[in-house]
């Protein structure tokens, strides 16, 4: 039994509907997934060829990155090999890649370039004895086995440096690596368990193995990594932005701070004088370090200071304090002024208890975003610190501090909603836009707000392929979240285009246009009792629409117009359903996306309905005058049956394999017994007939299973609904002509 | 506060009228009023009244009547003697039909039998007190100061006697004997017991016994040497500091040593003890052929730069620091926390860093393991316990709720220590059940629960700390921890890990250092202190120290006097392998194989990452390794069972190391050599040592007996040289000299 919640709405018991245990309940229609490519990545200039794994993949036509520069074809007679080919100028770094399929565009797996020559390691390395020798100045490309160690030798030189890195979290990896480099009889030296990171100086020429292994020895196609050993010191392999990143860095900053900070500046005695605005580089070491900036400020100045060194990628937890100073002779007073800490997560993410209860993305940063108001003239101290980095000694926990004064502005990122079951059902489901013909789905858009914006903040996409429309519902004033409606027309064909989302507000006067970044989880947690979410930004937002298959649910208004009303009365919308599937229960209860409307009292659309009024109490809603966007959407539990067009022509396809095997045998039969050469012939045709008839019937017991009706729960969202309210006309007895 | 004292003082008058007309001789024997706290409590402490079994039982007392324990509270014991229950208690009108005096003579019937005699000096003075109106005393009374013991140390010959002397000083200066009020506990009953009467009588073991003497509070102690007086003619030449000190101990209590130890007899006890594995067989032939005369040196260097040395000790570090898995969640915190210590031991850090490094941690676990730390200690006072306890050797949690009966740690002592961790804040992270640690802004205190008010913080015998709110606090506990002039610190360690190597602390517990628990080799303990502490806390210098010490090195054999040594060292204490070590020994030995869960085959029991290990492992478990619950290391249990018998020579685990495919029973019986040189393998894999002429003679015997299969048919010789070859192996774990470190 099921109730679900969602960490927008609470649907209250669903259990009514449901006599299927939740284990063979299905959450969130299939959606193409591309789960591994391997290599994971080449050097620039070269082909590789690279092999893929992905769920709900079928009839994948093309690999395709978020890059012009690299391209892919198909080797010919395998439907899982690509042969990539990386421009000599293509971009270093990860990029996504994706593949065309049944369903339409793949989630995206990250594909590293490089300078460094690569190789792909292709066979068992788990003993000192079978250790892969690894050239200095290369990478390898590798999968960690279950329960194993990964063995390399290499040849180190005397008192020259070499850099180990493994990338692995930061290319969609769950490995977290520990890297160790031992005596060629290997035994251990040095280890790293924390960064993937060794810097080794041999103290002696001769040979150097490096062990590569998971924290708790977890392994399988989803633990790849790629080792890069380098002459040292050399820069990390790049790797994907975190999703907190979305707000970093501020629009027009310049990519290099205008000072760095100079030590001794722990003391207060030892401050550094600055002058404000400030855009200083620093860092945390060593160990408990406090840097402290000293500047004159006045009354009724208003300063923001902003941190970055989580956003870099970097596991810190800044603090900022702001102190006044006076002196009285020679003993000083310090007053606290302000405490900064973290910017705040523009919504509730979820829980790790038992079951999602808010979204797994976290726009949020342990980095510092704040405000300081100056109430007295005078001069002022600013301390930045780690508040990890009491006990570690790590130059490279950088930061940068830069304090402004107003300039106000915002970030967005957005992700697919996603729905919260109770009962430990803790599903974090990649959603690429992938959408069904006649589909709808919602992003959510939350948006980190800069110096002060409060204002309201338009949201659009661009860039939509035919038959693909988005509205945003907009961020309201002093909201920090909003939506974005995508939705395939009902008689959409195929198509792909790379779309991008946006926000629109006025800022001093002024219209401003920032980008929204998407964010996906890196891989389907299908149950996270076990297994952490891990998002991350996407490079771009490319959309298709399969024809394949359909929404099991279309709802929308009866006519596609503006919906006009005065504020204070009750409107009524008829909407439009098109029922596809079968659903569990007797109704769908729909609420409201959109501001002002998400307060709306859920109501039920009874199943099969193919019309059914939704009514708006616009005085009980408070709705002002003015334009508006909505969606109603709920939670259903539908019949899906995955790819049913596969079994008719499975079915033929048996047949067929049935009637060629038929024929061959009695082919056999006829061969006369004396000509021995055509007997071999008929019967090795025989042999291939009947391979093909149990490859046949293999085949279409696969896509019957897969075809089977399974109870699935998803989230259906009506086509936008727009709104218009008007402000109810004051009149008067006096001003009310006659008759 | 004031409304008691006037009381007091009001009672105080009326007591003085009562005792002059109670008659003469009372105020003839004690002119002196009575102080409830001076004179009072140390009767019922003597009669046991306030023992943790009787009245002063926590939270209820005995039949409803409540004392501090020990008499640390005295105000309290005074409301409930004279106050408590209408004042039914006492009867000054007939002190000696007072319900106190009733029951403590059980004259009424007192569960806890009769603890005075009618008439004896406690007895009257408690009649003479309720007679005198019960008295609380004034602040203007003397208060006592200190205690003296005479004589304070001395040499006591085996099975005498001596009368100890006790006097109270006051802050007036005065003195009272104390001797039939005071306490007295040895701390080693098998060396020394004590009277009532502060009698010590020595028993028939050598050594240094100390006699801790308590009153009110207050302790004192009694050094006893006990030489055993044999002619010590012939000492091993001095390695080092520790030789200095040991042999000198020796010599002055007349315990002669035994030799040094043979070189297989050495490879096998140092690379059991700093690697936690046997010697190979390669190891062994190429240390017997060695010339080097320094080669005992380069076998420990060579074990202490092994990840060997890093697997061992880091068992026993992160059982001690409580890395649990409570969860099949917790495994990836475990694995961090393990791995962290395990490369921390690797990569020698000093060990002020390491110490520094877990009670400051900040982070989350994944990018700092150290933090695990507090996801297995949640609380500010658990912290500071296990700190205390593991770090400092001090055992603080009896000063959580009154004054630690053997030391001089308070209250107030116990919240000052706790307060340096009241600063440690807490978020929630993306993993269930794990929080990130960070320095929470603020002045760092903490409440005392007995006082109600607010405490900063102050370390052990230090003066309290004022913190700015941006420091975090656990930083400047390290700082103090980690100075030089420390007086626990570095002794702690060093009596720990000296314990590791000879089976005894100097100090035992090892974790339970006070003035009344004194070192049984002082000098020694100071000087290994100053060593560390000189070295840079380096970790791996207090293990080369001891393992190159000709101390270390005698033999465990004993000689005709030193068998009945138990604390000098005079030889070898011979030690049961530990759980891990006898499994990862059997394994090396047999060539069998032991699968742990989540862990690459080949993963060795001493480098187990934590105690889930202990539960999947019935062998594990009935040897005694620990299950992380406690930062004492007795919860290893390193005694003898029938079980642990049992399962060596029965349990099915074991046969199966003995017949593994592959195994060594039949490599040997395959390789191509003679008879007594696969014995001699055998021999050098299990003892590290070359087998007798008999032992050669009996084993090739032994494998060399036709045998038959369980329907009597005669076994081909290969197989049936296979099988002697697997019950020669039996034999040989199940012998002391395997499953001992000697």
């Amino acid at each position: 039994m099921i109730t679900i919640i969602s960490h927008s709405i609470t649907f209250g018991m669903l259990c009514a509907w449901l006599v299927a245990p939740c284990f063979a309940q299905q959450v969130t229609q299939p959606l193409p997934r591309l789960l591994t490519v391997t290599p994971m990545g080449g050097q620039v200039g070269t082909n590789v060829e690279v092999t893929i794994t992905g769920d709900s993949i079928e009839d994948v036509r093309e690999l395709l990155f978020s890059t012009s520069k690299i391209t892919a074809k198909p080797v010919t007679g395998t439907d899982n090999k690509f042969i990539v080919s990386i421009a000599a100028d293509a971009p270093v770094g990860v990029h996504d890649a994706r593949v065309m399929s049944r369903l339409g565009i793949s989630s995206a797996r990250a594909f590293s370039v490089g300078k460094l020559p690569e190789v792909t390691r292709s066979k068992p390395n788990n003993t000192l004895e079978t250790a892969l020798a690894l050239a200095t100045n290369s990478v390898c490309n590798a999968v960690m086995t279950k329960r194993a160690v990964d063995f390399y030798s290499f040849k180190g030189v005397k008192g020259k440096r070499v850099a180990l890195d493994c990338a692995s979290v930061g290319i969609d990896s769950k490995l977290t690596p520990v890297l160790i480099i031992a005596d060629a009889q290997g035994r251990d030296l040095m280890v790293n368990r924390t960064s993937g990171v060794l810097d080794f100086t041999p103290p002696a020429d001769g040979t150097y193995v490096a062990k590569v292994h998971g924290l708790t020895f977890q392994g399988g196609a989803e633990h790849f990594y790629r080792l890069a050993l380098q002459d040292g010191p050399a820069p990390r392999q790049a790797a994907t932005a975190t999703v907190s990143s979305m707000s970093w860095p501020p629009t027009g900053l310049a990519a290099t701070a205008k000072a760095n900070e100079t030590e001794p500046n722990n003391q207060h005695t030892q401050a550094q004088k600055v002058t404000l605005p400030l855009d200083v580089a620093g860092s945390f070491f060593p160990a408990a370090d406090v840097d402290t900036y000293e500047f004159s400020a006045k009354k009724g100045e208003v300063w923001w200071v902003e941190v970055a060194s989580e956003r870099l990628g970097l596991a810190t937890d800044p603090f900022v304090l702001v102190q006044r100073v006076t002196k009285t002779g020679d003993k000083e007073t310090l007053t606290d002024v302000a405490e900064l800490y973290d910017i705040a997560s523009p919504m509730k993410v979820t829980s790790n208890g038992y079951s999602y209860d808010g979204p797994v993305y976290d726009a949020g940063s342990p980095d510092v975003m704040g405000k300081v108001e100056i109430k007295e003239d005078g001069v002022y101290r600013l301390q930045l610190r780690d508040l990890f980095g009491g006990t570690r000694s790590d130059a490279g926990n950088v930061y940068r501090l830069i304090v402004r004064q107003a300039a106000p502005d915002f970030a967005l990122a957005s992700w697919a909603v996603h729905m919260t079951l109770r009962n430990g059902d803790r599903a974090a489901l990649s959603k690429p836009l992938a959408l069904r013909a006649g589909n709808t789905v919602a992003f959510e858009v939350a948006v980190i707000r800069r110096d002060g914006f409060d204002g309201e903040i338009e949201l659009g996409m661009e860039g939509l392929p035919s038959g693909v429309t988005a509205a945003g519902l907009k961020i309201a004033t002093g909201k920090s979240m909003g939506h974005m409606i995508i939705s395939a027309a009902g008689d959409a064909k195929p198509v792909f285009a790379i779309a991008k989302m946006f926000g629109r507000a006025t800022i001093n006067g002024a219209a401003v246009t920032r980008p929204c970044r998407v964010a996906s989880v890196e891989w389907p947690v299908k149950d996270a009792t076990g297994d952490i979410p891990a998002p991350r930004l996407m490079a771009d937002i490319p959309v298709t629409v399969s024809d394949s298959e359909s929404a099991p649910i279309t709802i929308t208004a009866s006519e596609n117009k503006v919906w006009g009303a005065k504020a204070g009365e009750t409107l009524k919308i008829p909407l439009k359903i098109a029922w596809r599937n079968e659903f569990n229960g007797t109704s769908i209860k729909l609420k409201a996306y959109g501001t002002g409307f998400d307060g709306l009292k859920e109501f039920d659309l009874p199943l099969k309905a193919a019309t059914q009024d939704a009514v708006l109490d616009l005085a009980a809603l408070k709705i002002a005058a003015g334009d508006y966007s909505l969606a109603f959407y709920g939670i259903g539990i539908t019949k899906y049956r995955y790819n049913a067009a596969a079994v008719p022509t499975a079915e033929a396809a048996l047949k067929k394999a049935e009637q060629e095997a038929t024929a061959a045998a009695v082919a056999v039969k006829t061969v006369a017994a004396t000509d021995a050469t055509a007997l071999k012939l008929a019967t090795e045709k025989q042999k291939l007939a009947d391979t093909a008839k149990a490859d046949a019937a293999k085949r279409l017991k696969t896509v019957t299973d897969a075809a089977e009706a399974k109870d699935t729960v998803d989230i259906f969202v009506s086509e936008p609904i727009r709104i218009s309210v008007k402000a109810v006309q004051v009149t008067t007895a006096a001003a009310t002509p006659k008759k | 506060m004031l409304i008691l004292k006037r009381r007091m003082m009001s009672i105080t008058h009326t007591a003085w009228m009562a005792v002059m007309l109670v008659g003469p001789s009372f105020a003839a024997e004690s002119p002196r009023p009575m102080n409830f706290a001076n004179d009072i409590v140390p009767i019922l402490t003597k009669a046991n009244c306030n023992a943790g079994a009787c009245h002063a039982k926590a939270g209820t007392g005995q039949r409803g009547f409540r004392l501090s324990l020990l008499g640390f509270e005295p105000q309290e014991d005074y409301e409930h003697i004279v106050k408590e229950e209408k004042g039914r208690r006492v009867f000054p009108p007939a002190p000696e039909q007072s319900l106190l005096l009733l029951k403590a003579a059980n004259i009424v019937p007192h569960g806890g039998g009769k603890k005075l005699e009618p008439n004896s000096d406690g007895y009257r003075a408690l009649v003479r007190w309720i007679s005198e109106g019960m008295a609380y005393g004034t602040d203007a009374d003397p208060k006592l100061t200190g205690i003296d013991v005479e004589p304070k140390r001395m040499s006591m010959k085996i099975k005498t006697a001596q009368q100890l002397k006790v006097t109270a000083r006051y802050s007036d200066g005065s003195t009272r004997p104390i001797t039939h009020l005071a306490l007295y506990e040895p701390n080693d009953k098998s060396m020394a017991e004590t009277t009532e009467e502060g009698v010590v009588k020595t028993l028939d073991i050598p050594g240094n016994v100390a006699v801790m003497v308590r009153y009110s509070g207050l302790v004192s102690v009694f050094s006893v040497s006990i030489p055993l007086g044999a002619p010590v003619d012939q000492l091993p030449a001095t390695k080092n500091f520790i030789d200095q000190s040991v042999f000198a101990n020796l010599k002055l209590i007349g315990v002669p040593p035994s030799p040094i130890c043979d070189d297989s007899t050495f490879l096998r006890r140092v690379s059991l003890d700093i690697a936690g594995r046997l010697p190979t067989v390669d190891e062994t032939k190429a240390f017997f052929t060695s010339k080097e005369p320094d080669k005992r040196d380069r076998a420990i260097e060579s074990l202490l730069s092994s990840p060997d040395y890093a697997d061992y000790f880091a068992n026993k570090w992160t059982a001690l620091l409580k890395n649990r898995r409570d969860a099949a969640s917790d495994i990836t915190a475990n694995f961090a926390f393990h791995s962290w210590v395990r490369d921390s031991l690797l990569a020698n850090t000093p060990y002020d860093q390491i110490v520094r490094q877990v009670l400051a941690a900040t982070g989350t676990i994944s990018g700092n393991p150290a933090v695990a730390w507090f996801k297995r200690v949640k609380e500010p006072y658990l912290q500071m316990e296990d700190v205390a306890q593991l770090f400092l050797g001090v055992r603080m949690q009896c000063a959580q709720c009154h004054h630690h009966p053997f030391e001089r740690w308070s209250q107030q002592d116990y919240y000052s220590l706790t307060a340096f961790f009241s600063q440690v804040g807490r978020k929630a992270t993306t993993t269930a059940g794990e929080d990130l640690v960070f320095h929470k802004r603020g002045i760092a205190q903490t409440e005392n629960k007995k006082t109600k008010q607010p405490v900063k913080p102050a370390a052990l015998g230090s003066p309290t700390l004022d913190i700015p709110a941006d420091e975090d606090p656990r930083l400047r506990l390290v700082d103090w921890m980690a100075d030089k002039t420390n007086p626990f610190f570095a002794k702690s360690l060093v009596n720990r890990y000296w314990k590791h190597f000879f089976k005894r602390g100097l100090i035992e517990p090892e974790d339970d250092i006070r003035d009344t628990n004194p070192p049984t080799n002082p000098e020694l303990l100071d000087a290994l202190e100053k060593h560390f502490i000189d070295s840079g806390f380096d970790l791996k210098a207090v293990v080369r120290v001891i393992a190159q010490s000709h101390t270390y090195q005698l033999s465990s054999t004993p000689n005709e006097f030193n068998a009945v040594d138990r604390q000098n060292f005079s030889h070898f204490y011979p030690k049961r392998m530990q759980a891990e070590v006898m499994l990862d020994s059997i394994d090396q030995l047999t060539g069998g194989k032991t699968d742990f869960a989540d862990l690459p085959a080949g993963t060795r029991a001493i480098a187990l990452p934590d105690n889930s290990y202990t539960r999947s492992s019935p062998f594990l478990k009935v040897f005694g390794r620990p299950e992380s619950a406690s930062v004492c290391e007795c919860e290893r249990v390193q005694s003898s069972s029938l079980a642990q018998s049992l399962h060596l020579m029965n349990a099915a685990d074991v046969k199966a190391k003995l017949t593994a495919a592959g195994g060594r029973a039949e490599q040997i019986t395959k390789a191509e050599m003679p008879e007594p040189k696969r014995i001699r393998e055998l021999y050098l894999a299990a003892f590290s040592r070359e087998p007798n002429a008999d032992e050669v003679r009996i084993s090739e015997t032994h494998v060399a007996k036709p045998r038959a299969d369980a329907q009597g048919k005669p076994l081909d010789s290969q197989r049936s040289k296979r099988l002697g070859y697997e019950d020669l192996l039996w034999a040989l774990l199940n012998t002391k000299e395997f499953l001992y470190n000697h």
